[in-house]
């Protein structure tokens, strides 16, 4: 089969397949901070490393907001958007959002202040705080590839492995950010950390590319309109910037880098720029390859 | 209460769009807006080729995956199974547009609704005055003319359908001419695959 | 939402009032919503008219958009730009109306006044004949609409022929086998597409009534039958005599009928004329006697149907065996070299047709008891749009008559224009105890006269209607034709020549330049009113009065239309405007002459006009409708005066009469025409071509398949439900859904033959004809005969400024050929499909490469991830 069989239809009055044409790349720009800005946050907070954390705060507080108010049809509405998370995730996702950011910052104020001794608080509000906020950034990096694989509509997104891999690349981007922000800062004084955050990248990178390789290919297997996303990226008219920015860019670029030159300041630069350009251009693109599936044949 | 759905004939549907014309005229769809769509599919190999109409619209699921992913409560069902979006409440985040299976849903364009059927600023007074049931940037899509129904007429579509091709009527109801068709000629609801359970049968 | 406001148009604050819809020339009953604030917002079908039952087709429920078209013309208008031609800017200049009927009435009067036949009229509201009779009043019998060619110039006259009707349809009701050639009845055209379609689908569905469909391509008739046949271009008339062929000599013939109702029996000498006694009467073979005796006798035991007798020392058989002598050479095998339809179809159609007609069966309707014929064949445009009309035509109610269907319950029935009257019938006897033919449907026509008086040769087709596209045959060769005059003044109405007619648009285009003063009377902007000096803007068809009926299949009576809103600009009602025009030309009373002639209101001696008095479309309205059952319009406000068709008007109305099985008449008309050019030495008449006048069909080709060799394809042209008539592109509501549908946005080719033409869909081609050329973009469905290249009527419209009407790449009917050689000697009604051949470009010529086509608008709704819906 190729995209040929199963015709794409645009807005034509035909049985076919369609492009999905809602979410686009203010959704994408949103989530990508999203998930890099939680990313960060993450990994930073498991070195308690205070820069690290607010870079992440803001870039989540920010630019993700900022998208997202772009995106939304009303969005002096917006704030309806939490009304309903007994049911969605993007309401769920709100809430968490809100309180990533809301205690994200209390845990840094408190680390940057260290306002637990100075206003006496017992270490159990302090800890309850950032279990909070870790869990909260957790739900962040995770709810936007919940929110998108809840759509039966578009085989491409509807499969466990959208929040895996929101996950992995938030994982992915914030660890190469975190390690570049505490470049011999934090890290000078733990190189092991610096060595180990590397490999921990190369790690996550190979995992990023199973991930990756297994959404393509569980779409390719699973529907008519799953083909037709797979073979958009692989051969149709994304296949370029899949293959060039998604994979080489994002994966073996940086792999090769850090494999080669792990210690190298430029290396790692580099390597986050790949990983980055990478991680964006997925979320684009797999808002744009998504396609609902073609309505019931009654031949 | 009733529970209201509807059944498409193949058999008797010949794509001729009116149902989608009479949709536009009663609902006041901006250009290129859609709450129905007869759509066509051709098969086979010369001599040997067929072609059939398939009429869609909203299928008012009872399982409505867009109801589930809304995060405001905009969108939600009536008591009679009708499946409503209240502009009022909606935040047009699209989440319901790329969760519905079907490809139902629409977004109300601000520019559409200011730049008119004929691409000029002026809007026709059918337009000015119809479209002041949009807010703009919010998800809307057929609700089976709801308030038509709440007056006891049966939608638009069906109305004007020259073939009678749409029946309209209460499920729940065994002896509505919908139920009776569903049961006597098999009907088969659009991609049940998806377990959304739609208030949309076909027969053929 | 708080709003308690209904948001849906049909429930806002307002009324609905009864109106019949004008969105094709039919007439289906409508109600239109006007809100409290004057916007008429909702048309719906009027569920009290039984033609379309309360439905609408989608045309129907655009009308709309046409009434609040902003392109409409919104006051007078006379140019200001001398230079007139495509792409010309009139910079029109709003004027006032008695300025611009001033000067409209001056320029014709100027020419008017030297030679009436110097005025060329292209009036063509369907709905209202009382404009379209207009040039009578001062004996002005040019033409230059398209009704006759692209409609039925040939159909219409057989219909006169065999029904005494204008169209003819099969009858829903009780059909049980259904064929349709090269026409949508019951499913996307024709006859009150909606109402019929759904009288097609109860049949279909609640009777399983069988279709067949024989057509080129898999049309939506061709999609929802049982069966389609596809046929090469222009062979329809052969497939239905492979199909006689095999009733004849199979016997699966309704004999008794042909016997009883038709003049099969009559016996004719060998030169094609009935052999008549001295007392003038046709003789019919006694079988049982052996001997020839006049039609009448009442001794007559056995009519003969077959056999070769020698009656009066003339040899002579009955028609019914001049028919099968015919067939002898129309096997299915024979037939299949020429349509590729297999032999083994036709022989099986011709079987499951026959077995269908039940012959013997009768029905009861009203106390009458009548064959009931539940098979029929019908057919139109596409199949009947030959050079060899008539014969065409002729050949696909012979298959109808051998099942004897003919107006028959179940058959194929005759249905009426406008019975004007409810007691009034369409039928009377003629000669012999046939039935009176009356093949000018549409009014009186110009007797013969050399020189011609009519600029396109109506003086030569005696049975036809107007074959428009001659103007340009003479135009470009008046010595030739021998025409003394030469038109300068166009009067236009409602009618856009400039779309319609068959033949280069450049031809055309030299010939609109001619004019010495074109005045268009119109609602909106079209190909034809860029040509135009002066605009008389009109009210639309929800801005005015009107009564009328046109060939509604099932029913009859009187669709009243009403404004639904006051005016929206400075514009007339088209009775104001040619009033006017008649009372300044000085020829009001000639007017209400033609009228009360044209009308019937001379039936009803007190609806008669006075001589010198303008009447309003309300007025017109009124007369038409107490005509109808003495009913005035305000009764029509509030009852729908449509019912289904009387019985016995509808079945067999000519009971006792005998049908024109053959059609001798055209031996009569072919003779007198010949000796009347060869009295008056006519030098063209050599080129006359007189075999086209034959009482029974041919197997004959017709020329277009004899064009040469390296235009290897047919290119032939389609309309659907969306694109019926005019009233079509440029309607957002329209072009939202033809623009969606595959079908209609390319140039369609079977994948097999765009392979061998080393094609893809996507490619931009040049399409040559031997007569003239399109562009286009090629498209590839399975749904197509081989030799066929379908170009749709999407594709037609050429660019005027009017943002709504996306061009295309040239008009199929550039590619139509305009001479006498492919016009029907008989009725005028000219070839309408083309040989080609295909030329592949590497890119659009210029002037299609600014973004504005149908293609560019395709484009965009198919480009991936985009889409308007969002």
């Amino acid at each position: 089969m190729t995209i040929q069989d199963s015709k794409i239809v645009g807005d034509n009055f035909q049985v076919g397949v369609r492009f999905q044409r809602y979410w686009d790349t203010s959704m994408a720009n949103a989530f990508f901070c999203g998930e890099l800005g939680a990313g960060i946050f993450f990994v930073s907070f498991l070195f308690d490393f205070v820069t690290g954390m607010v870079a992440g705060l803001l870039i989540t507080g920010i630019f993700k907001s900022y998208f997202h108010i772009t995106h939304m049809g009303v969005p002096m509405q917006s704030w309806r958007a939490i009304l309903r998370p007994d049911r969605s995730w993007i309401s769920r996702g709100l809430m968490a959002i809100t309180c990533y950011l809301g205690l994200g910052a209390v845990h840094c104020l408190i680390l940057a202040f260290d306002l637990e001794t100075a206003w006496g608080l017992g270490t159990a509000v302090g800890n309850l705080v950032q279990l909070l906020a870790a869990c909260a950034a957790l739900v962040v990096m995770t709810y936007q590839g919940l929110a998108m694989s809840h759509s039966t509509a578009i085989s491409l997104w509807n499969t466990a492995l959208m929040p895996v891999s929101s996950m992995t690349y938030a994982l992915t981007g914030g660890t190469v950010l975190t390690l570049l922000l505490g470049w011999n800062k934090v890290f000078a004084v733990m190189p092991q950390g610096q060595e180990s955050l590397v490999s921990k990248i190369l790690l996550l990178l190979l995992i990023d590319a199973i991930v990756l390789a297994s959404v393509v290919y569980s779409a390719k297997n699973r529907s008519r309109g799953g083909k037709v996303s797979a073979l958009l990226l692989l051969t149709g008219a994304y296949r370029q910037v899949f293959l060039s920015l998604v994979i080489g860019a994002g994966l073996i670029l940086p792999m090769m880098l850090l494999w080669f030159v792990p210690g190298n300041l430029i290396a790692v630069l580099l390597a986050a720029a790949g990983i980055l350009i990478g991680h964006y251009s997925y979320r684009v693109l797999v808002f744009k390859a998504g396609v609902y599936e073609p309505m019931t044949s009654f031949r | 209460m009733a529970r209201y759905g509807m059944v498409f004939d193949l058999k008797r549907c010949i794509g001729c769009n009116a149902c989608v014309i009479g949709c536009k005229q009663e609902n006041s769809l901006p250009d290129g807006m859609f709450f129905t769509r007869t759509l066509s599919e051709e098969y086979g190999v010369y001599p040997a080729v067929k072609r059939v109409y398939i009429p869609t619209l909203c299928n008012h699921c009872e399982d409505a995956p867009c109801e589930k992913v809304c995060p405001s409560g905009a969108t939600h069902t009536r008591d009679d199974g009708i499946v409503m979006v209240d502009a009022d409440k909606c935040i047009g985040c699209s989440s319901c547009a790329v969760a519905c299976p079907y490809d139902q849903r629409s977004q109300v364009d601000k520019d559409l609704l200011s730049h008119g059927l004929f691409g000029t600023s002026e809007l026709t007074p059918f337009e000015k005055d119809g479209y002041k049931r949009f807010v703009p940037g919010t998800i809307t899509k057929c609700d089976f003319c709801s308030e038509r129904v709440d007056a006891g007429l049966d939608p638009a579509c069906v109305v004007t359908c020259p073939t009678e091709a749409r029946i309209f009527g209460d499920l729940d109801d065994p002896d509505s001419k919908a139920s009776t068709l569903i049961r006597e000629r098999n009907g088969k609801p659009p991609m049940p695959e998806l377990k959304t359970r739609p208030k949309v049968y076909y027969i053929d | 939402m708080n709003d308690p406001q209904p948001v849906q148009n049909s429930l806002k604050p307002g009324r609905w009032i009864r109106s019949t819809c004008k969105m094709c020339l039919h007439s289906c009953g409508t109600l239109i919503h006007v809100t409290d604030d004057g916007v008429i917002n909702k048309i719906e079908g009027d569920p009290a008219n039984p033609s379309n039952n309360g439905r609408l087709c989608p045309k129907g429920n655009a009308a709309i958009m046409r009434h609040y078209d902003p392109n409409r013309f919104k006051q007078p208008m006379k140019r200001t730009n001398p230079k007139k031609g495509p792409g010309e800017d009139p910079m029109w200049e709003p004027i006032s109306w008695d300025e611009a009927l001033e000067i409209t009435a001056r320029e014709i009067k100027k020419s008017l006044g030297e030679d009436p036949r110097k005025i060329l009229p292209s009036l063509e509201d369907f709905q209202k004949f009382n404009i379209w009779v207009w040039p009578l009043a001062f004996g002005n019998f040019n033409c230059f609409q398209s009704g006759g060619t692209m409609c039925g110039g040939a159909y219409h006259p057989a219909n006169g022929y065999i029904h005494s009707s204008f169209a003819a349809a099969n009858d829903a009701k009780h059909c049980n086998y259904w064929i349709n050639n090269g026409t949508g009845d019951g499913f996307s055209s024709h006859l009150h597409a909606a109402a019929q379609s759904n009288w097609v689908a109860n049949a279909r569905v609640e009777r399983g009534m069988r279709c067949v469909t024989v057509e080129p391509r898999l049309s939506t008739s061709a999609a929802k039958s049982e069966e389609w046949i596809p046929i090469r271009p222009a062979t329809d008339r052969q497939f239905a005599l492979g199909l006689c062929h095999v009733m004849v000599n199979e016997n699966l013939v309704d004999y008794r009928f042909l016997r009883k109702d038709t003049n099969a029996p009559y016996l004719v000498g060998a030169d094609g004329y009935f052999v008549r006694n001295a007392e003038d009467k046709v003789y019919v073979w006694d079988s049982v006697e052996n001997r020839a005796k006049p039609w009448d006798d009442p001794t007559i035991q056995k009519l003969a149907l077959e056999g070769a007798f020698e009656v009066a020392g003339k040899e002579c058989k009955p028609a019914f065996q001049r028919f099968k002598d015919v067939l002898d050479e129309c096997s299915p095998e024979e037939m299949e070299k020429i349509t590729t339809v297999p032999a083994e179809t036709t022989r099986r159609i011709a079987r499951e047709f026959f077995k269908a007609a039940e012959i013997g069966a009768t029905i009861e309707i009203d106390g009458r008891t009548m064959p009931l014929r539940p098979a029929a064949y019908n057919y139109y445009r596409g199949a009947q749009g030959r050079k060899l009309g008539f014969q065409t035509n002729h050949a696909f109610k012979l298959v109808n008559f051998l099942v004897g269907n003919i107006d028959a319950p179940g058959g194929h029935i005759g249905v009426t224009l406008d019975d004007q009257w409810v007691d009034k019938s369409h039928v009377a006897p003629g000669e012999d105890g046939m039935l009176l033919p009356t093949p000018h449907q549409l009014g009186p026509v110009p007797g013969f006269s050399w020189p011609p008086n009519t600029f396109h040769l109506m003086d030569y087709f005696p049975v036809g209607v107007h074959p428009p596209h001659l103007n340009l045959l003479v135009f470009q060769n008046p010595e030739k034709y021998g025409v003394n005059f030469k038109p300068d003044v166009m009067v236009i109405c409602h009618s856009n020549p400039l779309w319609a007619l068959q033949g280069p648009r450049e031809e055309w285009f030299k010939f609109m330049a001619s004019m010495r003063f074109i005045v268009v009377s119109d609602i909106i902007p079209t190909e034809t009113t860029m040509w135009a000096d002066v605009i008389l803007p009109a009210h639309d068809a929800l801005e005015t009065w009107n009564m009328t009926m046109i060939e509604p299949p099932h029913t009859e009576g009187m669709c009243m239309r009403q404004p639904a809103t006051e005016p929206l600009y400075d514009t007339r009602t088209e009775e104001d405007i040619f009033y006017g025009l008649s009372e300044r030309l000085g020829i009001l009373e000639a007017y209400n002459g033609v009228l009360n002639m044209a009308q019937g209101l001379d039936h009803k001696p007190e609806l008669m006009l006075e001589p010198d008095k303008k009447y309003t479309d309300k007025e017109m309205a009124d007369r038409k409708g107490r005509l109808w059952n003495d009913k005035g319009i305000d009764w029509y406000i509030d009852n729908c005066a449509v019912t289904e068709r009387r019985p016995d008007k509808w079945y067999r109305p000519w009971e006792g009469m005998r049908l024109h099985f053959y059609v001798e008449d055209m031996l009569h008309q072919r003779d007198q025409l010949k000796k009347q050019m060869e009295e008056h030495n006519v030098p063209f008449r050599d080129e006359w071509h007189w075999d086209d006048y034959s009482p029974l069909p041919t197997k004959r080709l017709d020329p277009v398949h004899e064009e040469p060799e390296e235009y290897n394809l047919y290119g032939m042209f389609f309309k659907d439900i969306q694109l019926n008539f005019g009233e079509s592109i440029g309607n957002p509501w329209i072009n939202d859904i033809v623009y969606r549908d595959p079908v209609h946005i390319a140039l369609m080719l079977n994948p097999k033959t765009a392979a061998a033409e080393g094609l893809e869909a996507g490619d931009i081609v040049r399409v040559e004809s031997p007569y003239g050329k399109i562009y286009g973009r090629i498209g590839t469905a399975e749904g197509w005969h081989p030799d066929a290249l379908g170009v749709s009527n999407s594709l037609s419209r050429m660019k005027v400024k009017h943002d709504g009407v996306p061009h295309a790449g040239g008009h199929f009917n550039d590619m139509l050929p305009y001479d006498l050689h492919n016009t029907d000697a008989v009725t005028g009604q000219p070839e309408t499909v083309c040989r080609v051949k295909i030329i592949k470009l590497d890119d659009w010529p210029e002037g299609l490469k600014q973004g504005l086509t149908v293609y560019d608008l395709v484009d965009d709704i198919e480009k991936p991830g985009k889409g308007r819906s969002h």
